[in-house]
């Protein structure tokens, strides 16, 4: 409970501090909207132009990007600071939170605030809205239940791989470089039927990097999708599910990785 | 001498990159997916369509995989190396670029020369490999060839100062990271890297012509392609050196401008 109020204070002084440049702070906001809009300009150009994508109309295909984008927006705020950790090891940050009363990845989480996930945020509510309201499905409890769940674990999901990179980055700080193109791939890749792809990458995308599990295999249950994805349908369905039993995975190989931290000077 | 100094200053980064094989590693192991990602969607994408926005699918992968490649000319992690103007602002070390004998203009313009060059072997190589492997078209005549090389060169050109300018803000700003990012998603946006520009509505493309940034890549690669044909490309390649000139000029000025603005510990 101490925690939590240490956290939360923190949390609001990050916050007056990004507020001390305005100017830096309004162009935060918009260019977390922006990223995401990029998304959305994508998907719309692809959608008008190569109608029917793999079998999915197109009110069914934006539930893809909406909920990718929604996950990544509460990934951003909550888990984010996550990615670009290898930042902060580059400059020795790390040995001054190993010196500190707190758990180091506390410490890193509450390093600043993300202005960018208020910009984030608020694309992705926009476009969740826009695909509930052309979504021809019937939005029963069971069906919004799981929606929830999908976008929880969509948000561990992403956060687990990112934590992964910023393991590697404990011991190689040059892995932050993977960590650029973990999150251009799941900008790319991460919200369109995989489908489209030959079986071989589908597969690569589903089983060397879990991208599918974040948005469009949740997307294909609720869609009624889930049996032609190339994979088991309670696999599938389960999705959530990977996502919460990927960040608990990821935060022991997190605690590992930093006993055996050795910093620059060994 | 000059030209020793030169070569020196122009070297830093790919020496750099030379003494790191893991990241040399990781960037051909992102070359090798992201090629075959990216023409594994637009197949994919083409697999029910014909040709669209004046694309037939050889011409669509094409463009999409030399996009690919041509990022590999300005993708450096500078960032690692600590030499990025924005890091030099943050740190107050960029003082040392006005104390050295090589005025920051040229030193800049080295490095970035000895970058693009080193970019361009990554690129060029894995455009040979894509060609015998089948994954693009080869250009459809010599003439396409020449003319697409000497737009690729005046390409790279405003490209260089397009992302001068963006380094030359931080000498105005104290804090602009996201000043810097809305400026690269605009670049990457409108000169086609995230899709070719031929699938925007009319108005998107009309707006991009205004804008310098479509030279950069748009236009070679819609050379190359045959989007372009030759008997336009000459008003195309006039347009990317206009943009050359202005901006060139341009960067001039705020370099004089910036040399005004350098401060260091606090004043």
């Amino acid at each position: 409970m101490n925690g939590m109020r240490i956290a939360w204070r923190i949390t609001r002084l990050n916050f007056r501090a990004q507020l001390e440049y305005r100017t830096e702070f309004l162009l935060m906001i918009a260019i977390g909207a922006i990223w995401q809009v990029s998304v959305i300009v994508f998907a719309t150009v692809l959608l008008t132009r190569f109608t029917g994508m793999g079998g999915w109309d197109s009110s069914e295909v934006l539930l893809i990007p909406a909920t990718r984008m929604l996950a990544h927006g509460l990934f951003v705020l909550v888990l984010g600071r996550v990615h670009g950790a290898g930042r902060q090891i580059q400059e020795g940050r790390i040995d001054i939170y190993l010196t500190r009363p707190m758990p180091v990845h506390r410490q890193l989480q509450l390093a600043f605030f993300p202005t960018n996930a208020i910009g984030d945020l608020t694309v992705a509510v926009g476009l969740m809205v826009g695909a509930l309201s052309r979504s021809r499905l019937d939005w029963t409890p069971g069906r919004i239940s799981y929606l929830i769940a999908a976008l929880i674990g969509g948000m561990l999901l992403e956060a687990a791989l990112f934590t992964a990179v910023a393991c590697a980055a404990l011991r190689f700080p040059a892995a932050d470089y993977w960590g650029r193109w973990l999150e251009e791939l799941l900008g790319t890749f991460g919200s369109y039927p995989l489908n489209v792809l030959p079986r071989a990458v589908g597969g690569l995308l589903t089983y060397g990097l879990p991208l599918a599990f974040v948005a469009y295999f949740p997307a294909a249950v609720l869609t009624g999708h889930g049996h032609d994805t190339g994979v088991p349908y309670w696999l599938a369905a389960a999705s959530p599910l990977l996502g919460v039993v990927a960040y608990l995975g990821s935060r022991l190989l997190w605690r590992w990785s930093l006993r055996h931290y050795a910093g620059v000077n060994g | 001498m000059a030209v020793l100094h030169a070569w020196r200053a122009a070297r830093v980064t790919p020496l750099g990159e030379l003494h790191a094989p893991p990241r040399m590693t990781a960037v051909l192991i992102r070359l090798i997916v992201q090629v075959i990602l990216v023409a594994s969607l637009w197949h994919g994408l083409y697999a029910h369509t014909g040709t669209t926005a004046g694309l037939a699918e050889g011409q669509a992968v094409t463009y999409a995989v030399l996009a690919v490649l041509a990022s590999r000319l300005r993708e450096l992690d500078q960032y690692a190396g600590r030499d990025t103007v924005l890091q030099h602002m943050h740190f107050g070390t960029i003082v040392y670029w006005y104390l050295r004998p090589l005025p920051p203009q040229r030193y800049h313009a080295l490095r970035a020369l000895g970058e693009q060059l080193y970019g361009f072997a990554w690129a060029l190589g894995g455009y040979l490999v894509c060609l015998a492997a089948g994954v693009v078209d080869a250009p459809r005549s010599p003439a396409v060839a020449g003319v697409f090389a000497l737009s690729l060169l005046l390409g790279q050109w405003v490209l260089y100062h397009v992302m001068l300018t963006l380094d030359q803000l931080c000498f105005w700003t104290v804090r602009n990271n996201a000043a810097m990012l809305i400026l690269i998603f605009a670049q990457n946006l409108l000169s086609g890297v995230y899709a070719p520009l031929w699938f925007f509505p009319d108005w998107f493309i009309t707006l991009s012509g205004f804008l310098p940034f479509q030279a950069t890549l748009s236009v070679p690669l819609s050379i190359y392609i045959g989007r372009i044909p030759l008997s336009d490309a000459g008003g195309q390649l006039a347009i990317q050196a206009f943009w050359g000139v202005a901006l060139t000029l341009f960067t001039r000025f705020l370099w004089r401008r910036a040399a005004r603005r350098v401060i260091s510990q606090g004043g």
